[in-house]
């Protein structure tokens, strides 16, 4: 049977269809300014590192991440650096430095943990250190947090 | 402790009791509402209400006319009221059909505290007002349209009669005015308005916090949850002056609309669905999780209080059997990860030898599945005393609403480890 009807996008005939962006606020800030500030984060994340002060890297990179559209790059540098923070972080340590961040950023963390999973083999990280991480966020922030992650439109 | 009912082995949709209490309208997943009659311990079906043909999605029994409203995904609404059959004579519940005017399914029906109107919500992206024409002899309904977006999925009566809350799939929750002139502006004599006065049942609507001027579909606020979600329930305070909903990004909000300022809790369990206001400082809400939670706060903040489920309570043997001993570890390694593990390295299967092959899917909870109905039951003046949950798992529980546990240290039945 054809079943080619199924995948006909019937929204475009609809005038009064529900756009993505009535269904978050979207980002005041222009593109170019949130990828210089992600450069910008990237750097300062680096003498954080250096420190070896996990939570205080954590915190530059994930307060304000970007989201929405026409902002790739900087998402891209965001998760870049992220993982290298999580990369360092000794597996020992994760719990509690997870347990001195805001709830915001548990749940901005939650996002870039689950954007990293859905891009397997990207960057240089094991897939195990990132299930790591998701395994004792979900112990401190619950599965509410997991729930916020899939509801959130505004994705990083 | 709660009184706990199994109505059915199916999902109750929706229950609704009489004022009285004897009764209670429930849909039992189907295209037919059903009246359950209270005999001793039991709820015994009475009566069927069939004339819907499609699932039924919500029920309400208004409390002084005893008229019951059904809606449904055939996107028709109707009137239930009892009278006597002009052959037999005996009381029978003959319907009235609503003319709704909605492309898509009816999702929500709740009565006006003074029941003369109610609203239906929809999927067609909008709300339908309806109120009784006598002329025709049956219910027409005014829309509510903008600037909704998307299906609706909850409303709320102010006590005043006249505003409405509506809680919507577009993220949004929002405060309508559904002023209707031919219902809310019916002239009356002076002694009659001065009686309605004294006893606040005056028709003009006062000016409230949420505004003063209200013709039909003001739009009196719009808010939203910080990680959006579908906005499951919604409700106003006993007094109407607070506005409390729950959406799909787990957390609960509480409105003053004065500031305005938004209180946000976020919870670490699964989104809730239902929710009812028990004071004005304490809110009852369930859901996913399966147990009803308390919330308590003033104008100064809100928090958890805890829950009316207390799942590590001595439990009867009959409702919670087979997890007496294994609290520290979670539901999954207890159920499911044990009936691999014994079936993968002893061979051994618990759906064919076990002594109690349902004690490895129970939950902790009371309600073994999703709670989709909290409604008062119970009153003590204004305040709300107990409570009446329905479910998925077909259960009908009565809660005290004193007896909260604290969370702490305590695990769902949904939570993982």
């Amino acid at each position: 049977m054809d079943q080619a009807f199924r995948k006909i996008d019937i929204d475009i005939y609809d005038e009064d269809v529900l756009q993505e962006s009535e269904l978050y606020e979207a980002d005041p800030r222009d593109p170019v300014e949130v990828l210089e500030d992600a450069k910008q984060r990237q750097a300062a994340v680096r003498s954080f590192l250096a420190k070896n002060d996990i939570p205080g890297a954590l915190t530059i990179i994930l307060d304000n991440a970007p989201y929405g559209p026409n902002v790739d790059d900087a998402k891209i540098i965001t998760l870049q650096t992220l993982l290298t923070i999580l990369n360092t972080t000794k597996s020992t340590e994760i719990t509690g430095v997870i347990k001195g961040l805001s709830l915001d950023t548990q749940d901005t963390l939650m996002k870039y943990l689950y954007k990293g999973m859905a891009m397997p083999g990207w960057g240089d990280i094991s897939g195990s250190v990132r299930l790591g991480w998701h395994e004792k966020l979900t112990e401190v922030a619950g599965v509410g947090c997991i729930v916020r992650t899939m509801t959130d439109r505004r994705t990083v | 402790m709660p009184e706990i009912y199994a109505l059915a082995q199916t999902p109750i949709t929706s229950h609704a009791f009489s004022a009285d209490r004897s009764q209670l309208a429930a849909s039992l997943n189907s295209n037919d509402a059903q009246i359950f009659t209270r005999q001793g311990a039991e709820w015994i079906s009475t009566v069927t209400l069939s004339e819907h043909d499609k699932l039924i999605t919500s029920i309400d029994w208004a409390p002084n006319s005893n008229r019951i409203v059904t809606c449904s995904q055939d996107r028709n609404a109707y009137v239930w009221q009892e009278q006597p059959d002009p052959e037999t004579g005996r009381l029978i519940w003959k319907p009235t059909l609503v003319l709704l005017r909605i492309n898509r399914a009816a999702t929500y029906v709740k009565w006006s505290p003074k029941e003369d109107k109610f609203a239906v919500a929809s999927g067609a992206r909008a709300i339908a007002i309806c109120s009784f024409d006598p002329e025709n002899n049956w219910w027409v309904s005014k829309l509510l349209k903008k600037p909704i977006r998307s299906t609706v999925l909850s409303v709320d009566w102010h006590p005043n009669n006249v505003l409405l809350a509506a809680g919507s799939a577009d993220m949004k929750a929002r405060v309508f005015s559904a002023y209707i002139k031919e219902v809310d502006d019916r002239r009356v004599s002076f002694i009659r308005y001065c009686w309605l006065l004294n006893s606040r049942k005056v028709n003009r609507p006062a000016p409230t916090v949420w505004g003063s001027k209200l013709p039909f579909n003001t739009i009196c606020g719009e808010y939203a949850s910080p990680a959006g979600g579908w906005v499951h329930a919604i409700g106003f305070s006993p007094s109407g002056d607070v506005l409390a909903f729950a959406s799909h990004d787990s957390s609960i909000n509480i409105v003053y609309p004065n500031g305005p300022v938004i209180y946000n809790i976020r919870m670490p369990t699964l989104p809730l669905v239902s929710l009812t206001w028990t004071s004005e400082d304490t809110i009852i809400a369930a859901g996913h999780d399966c147990r009803p939670l308390v919330f308590s706060g003033t104008a100064n903040g809100w928090q958890e209080a805890g829950t009316l489920d207390d799942a590590t309570a001595p439990k009867s043997p009959e409702s919670r059997s087979g997890f007496g001993s294994s609290s520290s570890v979670g539901r999954l390694k207890a159920g499911a990860f044990a009936t691999f593990r014994d079936a993968d390295t002893r061979g051994q299967s618990s759906i064919a030898g076990s002594a109690s092959p349902t004690a490895d899917t129970k939950v902790l909870t009371i309600h073994q599945n999703t709670i989709t109905n909290v409604r008062p039951y119970a009153y003590s003046g204004t305040n709300v005393t107990k409570v009446s949950t329905s479910g998925v798992d077909g259960m009908l529980v009565i809660w005290d609403v004193d007896a909260v546990t604290a969370l702490t240290g305590r695990l769902g039945g949904a939570h993982l480890r």
